[in-house]
């Protein structure tokens, strides 16, 4: 009994520290976002001063009002991402959840040697596929199309997404095929009205995992978009920095800002379920 | 059921055309590429020549030498940092009755910010003259102190792999907190119980508990490191001079820049093999680990 009591007192003082300890990093940890936005609604005087201040004199929306109205780079490149990105994921969705159902339910020869084979996709650097896939847009005229970047896409987030459905597909009992079937459904039937809203989760997970990821693509958009109104957020951004070269932080922060908002509502309305896909993903 | 090939290969069609046309083609002909000469602006079609190319860059490309000597400069403090870094705070976490919830969306909320934006982020805090670190240091300690991170070869390399674990922490805490979540609590309480205090408790019976999640955060850890594109081309485009020109970056150039698609497609390979070698090296590791404690 004695012994007990003397543990718990040390837990919770202990308990204490770590908390503190934490809050201290977590501080740390989330400044450089805070710090971007604090420069974001501050006027430029205020951002160049020397030497800096940290808490902000006054506050403006000049910078977002500015970013709106006024860029239209911005607006086209927001657009480009929103339609490639909601796209690509539709696409995958879809895919994934066929595949997903032929991975987890059924069986046939070579059925495992094919998985392993497209999950080792992950694993391999993307400037392998990148550099045929640049000769192969060039020469079908793909290049600055929204499909252009849609297509490499999809094929660079369909492991995932197959990995994170044959999951869900294989828990399922397969009585409940059965029974559908006995009732005379077709396979297309029973996939569709059976199965589909039974792995509900898996597709939450699917299309929070692949919005995230094809939002925030770097390499393929930088190589395969060279025109300005083809370009998405991510290289968007850095071109307009570099265009803008120097002292305009608060106009470059706003963006910063303004691109990550789609991304981060996702994140906070789906977080479960991304964080239990990439858990499934990363650990299988 | 009667199970039909027909549907089966519907189910599986899109699958395989993606598969087929936008990877394992690419892969089959990027190493056909590596076997040869081929600049995109000038030459019609790719020259077969077999490893010729391979022992060319490897022996006789002063550059590739430079970006392999930097991707392991960026790469074994970025393992160190980013591996220990998620390995403390999952440690801490899973310690907290209270707010681990919301502690793990902050660390989590760096995952979805694109890197390039991340890069401006970092680029931004660290500006020389108005930049806020800079400033804090200055509060801190030497008066002038005002170092230009990412435009000094001495400092550039560094400052990218903290941005690049900043991200990458949060994944890694995921797979370590479901290993440490998954631990049975007796274990711990028996330890303690035996009077183990708490960094013992941690050595002795959580580590060697987690090792198959510490390996495969390793993994993830060490595929990253090989895989540094977004941060360069933001930050330090290869710069200054040559000090942050990575094996990615430098075939990412000669691609793109120099059209020259062989050689380039020479060090992806090559990048691709060190990334296989080093995963085997690290499995042999845990391995070796494992059996000398049995």
């Amino acid at each position: 009994m004695k012994k007990h009591a003397r543990i718990s007192i040390f837990m919770r003082k202990h308990r204490i520290w770590i908390l503190i300890i934490m809050t201290v990093i977590a501080t740390f940890y989330f400044f450089p976002i805070l710090w971007m936005f604090i420069t974001s609604i501050r006027p430029t005087e205020d951002i160049y001063k020397f030497p800096p201040t940290i808490i902000p004199g006054a506050l403006t929306l000049d910078n977002y009002i500015y970013v709106i109205t006024k860029m239209r780079g911005f607006g086209r490149y927001f657009l480009n991402s929103v339609v490639v990105t909601s796209s690509t994921v539709l696409i995958v969705v879809v895919s994934s959840a066929m595949g997903g159902y032929a991975f987890g339910m059924r069986r046939f020869k070579g059925q495992n040697l094919l998985f392993m084979a497209i999950i080792s996709v992950l694993t391999i650097p993307y400037i392998m596929y990148l550099i045929p896939i640049y000769i192969m847009e060039d020469k079908l005229g793909l290049r600055n199309t929204w499909w252009g970047l849609i297509l490499p896409y999809v094929a660079l987030n369909l492991p995932w997404g197959l990995l994170i459905m044959r999951g869900a597909f294989s828990t399922i009992p397969l009585d409940i095929r059965d029974a559908a079937v006995i009732d005379g459904c077709g396979e297309f039937q029973m996939w569709f009205k059976v199965l589909l809203p039974i792995v509900k989760p898996a597709i939450a997970a699917t299309t929070i995992i692949t919005f995230v990821f094809a939002w925030q693509e770097y390499l393929f958009a930088s190589t395969l978009m060279t025109r300005n109104e083809w370009q998405t957020l991510p290289v968007g951004v850095v071109w307009i920095r570099d265009e803008l070269q120097t002292l305009v932080y608060g106009r470059i922060g706003a963006m910063v800002i303004l691109s990550i908002i789609p991304v981060f509502i996702l994140f906070v309305v789906f977080r479960r379920f991304f964080i239990e896909g990439l858990r499934e993903g990363m650990i299988k | 059921m009667k199970e039909s090939k027909i549907t089966l290969f519907i189910f599986l069609a899109p699958t395989l055309f993606f598969v087929l046309v936008f990877i394992a083609y690419p892969i089959v002909y990027s190493a056909y590429l590596s076997l040869s000469e081929f600049n995109y602006a000038s030459d019609p079609s790719p020259r077969f020549i077999g490893f010729k190319g391979y022992i060319d860059t490897i022996l006789h490309d002063s550059m590739f030498h430079t970006a392999l000597i930097n991707q392991f400069k960026f790469a074994i403090p970025y393992f160190i940092i980013t591996f220990l870094g998620s390995l403390i705070l999952a440690i801490l976490i899973n310690e907290l009755k209270h707010g681990a919830s919301l502690f793990q969306v902050i660390f989590y909320l760096p995952m979805i910010i694109p890197l390039s934006l991340v890069g401006i982020t970092f680029a931004w805090l660290l500006f020389p003259d108005v930049g806020i670190f800079n400033h804090i240091l200055r509060r801190l300690g030497v008066e002038n102190w005002n170092i230009d991170w990412y435009g000094d070869p001495k400092t550039a390399l560094n400052s990218l792999v903290v941005a690049r674990s900043w991200k990458m922490i949060g994944f890694t805490l995921i797979i370590l907190l479901s290993g440490l979540q998954g631990l049975p609590k007796d274990i711990r309480e028996a330890a303690k119980v035996d009077g183990a205090n708490f960094f013992q408790e941690i050595w002795h019976i959580v580590l060697p508990n987690l090792k198959p999640y510490l390996y495969i955060s390793g993994i993830w850890i060490l595929i990253n490191a090989m895989k540094t594109f977004e941060l360069i081309a933001v930050v330090t485009q290869g710069g200054p001079g040559m000090a942050t020109l990575t094996l990615y970056y430098y075939s990412w150039k000669l691609a793109f820049e120099r059209l020259d698609m062989g050689r380039a497609s020479q060090v992806a390979y090559i990048t691709a093999g060190l990334i296989i070698l080093l995963s085997w090296g690290l499995n042999r590791l845990f391995k070796t680990e494992i059996a000398s404690r049995a």
